[in-house]
């Protein structure tokens, strides 16, 4: 018996290589790209739209990536919104890659486009293990998933610095308490901020632009 | 759930690189960073599934899970990370905050997914 040795060469290394290739094509366009990972439903899409409406006036050049297992609902509502979009889909994977948002990037006119969102699928398990080479990370997840959310997906919470709760209109009426899941977060990661969301009647996005590092000064709201 | 596809990019990695080693593979030695969101159950029948016909069929997967170890650059900590260890949780979980200052940490160790060795049986094994 003998062992072959492989002094620790890492199985995922050829994904971390394609999402610093993405980061890098990013930086050198000038892009500054946002992974929006989060709970299905939780107002991913709803939350980038927001966002968009606020940033736009504010001469802001928004692109995204719309990333789901089938359909083209997000994409057509990103371009709806006024801004480039590409649909992605996975065909039934579980989270995007960094290979696939490549040839994402590679579709998208980078050279006019200042801010990038990569909404992810709905997902809060795999996303984690999986990055894509943005320079900021936001976690979505709304009430309506319960106060459990945070002890349920322990690892991505403590491995991402920005969690939106959204939909928190709704607390009340499903029976949830938000500061259950604030506190849960702040336990598992004290160093990373929350922001509390109401996406559907346009609550918190200040808040969550300005968590997010994006400057938007000279406009009216 | 990507444990095949892990486990797909590690049979396909092994291999070509198995090819110059005669003999018959009986275990893969995996290291697994505990913030990997990876079922080690999931990465063990996953292995044995894809396996099925290759040079790498029958061997064992073995994985050793690496605890996280972080380093902090306002106050030049480098050590284990704390772990909130709270029923709740149901199982103890790593907190990526400096356990000196409270800042943000890199994470130094606690990510990866290396293999380590190959143990091979060759037919001058069996004289012995």
């Amino acid at each position: 018996m003998h062992d072959v040795r492989f002094s620790g060469e890492d199985i995922l290394a050829r994904q971390l290589e394609l999402a610093e290739e993405n980061y890098r094509l990013l930086r050198e366009k000038g892009v500054r790209a946002i992974s929006v990972m989060g709970a299905i439903g939780s107002g991913k899409t709803t939350l980038i739209e927001r966002i968009v409406a606020r940033l736009k006036p504010c001469g802001y050049a928004i692109g995204a990536i719309a990333g789901d297992t089938a359909g083209d609902d997000d994409h057509r509502r990103f371009l709806a919104a006024g801004i480039e979009s590409v649909n992605l889909n996975t065909q039934d994977d579980c989270h995007l890659d960094a290979h696939r948002v490549g040839h994402s990037l590679s579709e998208l006119p980078l050279d006019e486009i200042d801010l990038l969102f990569i909404e992810n699928v709905g997902n809060l398990v795999c996303p984690a293990d999986f990055p894509l080479g943005a320079e900021t990370e936001v976690i979505v997840i709304s009430v309506t998933e319960g106060d459990d959310m945070i002890r349920k997906y322990p690892k991505i919470f403590a491995q991402t610095d920005l969690v939106a709760i959204n939909k928190v209109d709704l607390a009340d009426a499903v029976g949830v308490d938000t500061e259950v899941l604030v506190s849960d977060y702040k336990r598992i990661n004290p160093h990373g901020k929350v922001i509390l969301t109401d996406a559907r009647y346009d609550r918190g996005i200040d808040e969550l632009i300005e968590a997010l590092g994006i400057e938007c000064t000279n406009t009216q709201w | 759930m990507h444990e095949y596809s892990v486990v797909a990019d590690l049979v396909s990695a092994l291999l070509p690189r198995l090819e110059e080693h005669p003999g018959e593979v009986t275990a893969v030695f995996l290291k697994r960073g505990e913030l990997r969101v990876l079922s080690d159950h999931a990465l063990k029948s996953a292995f044995e599934i894809v396996t099925e016909g290759t040079r790498l069929e029958g061997a064992s997967l073995e994985i050793e899970v690496v605890p996280v170890r972080v380093a902090c650059d306002r106050c030049g900590y480098e050590g284990k990370a704390n772990y909130l260890k709270d029923e709740a949780f149901h199982f103890v979980i790593p907190i990526l905050t400096c356990p000196r200052c409270g800042q943000e940490v890199r994470i130094v160790s606690g990510r990866e997914l290396t293999v380590e060795r190959v143990s091979i049986r060759t037919p001058s094994d069996a004289e012995v």
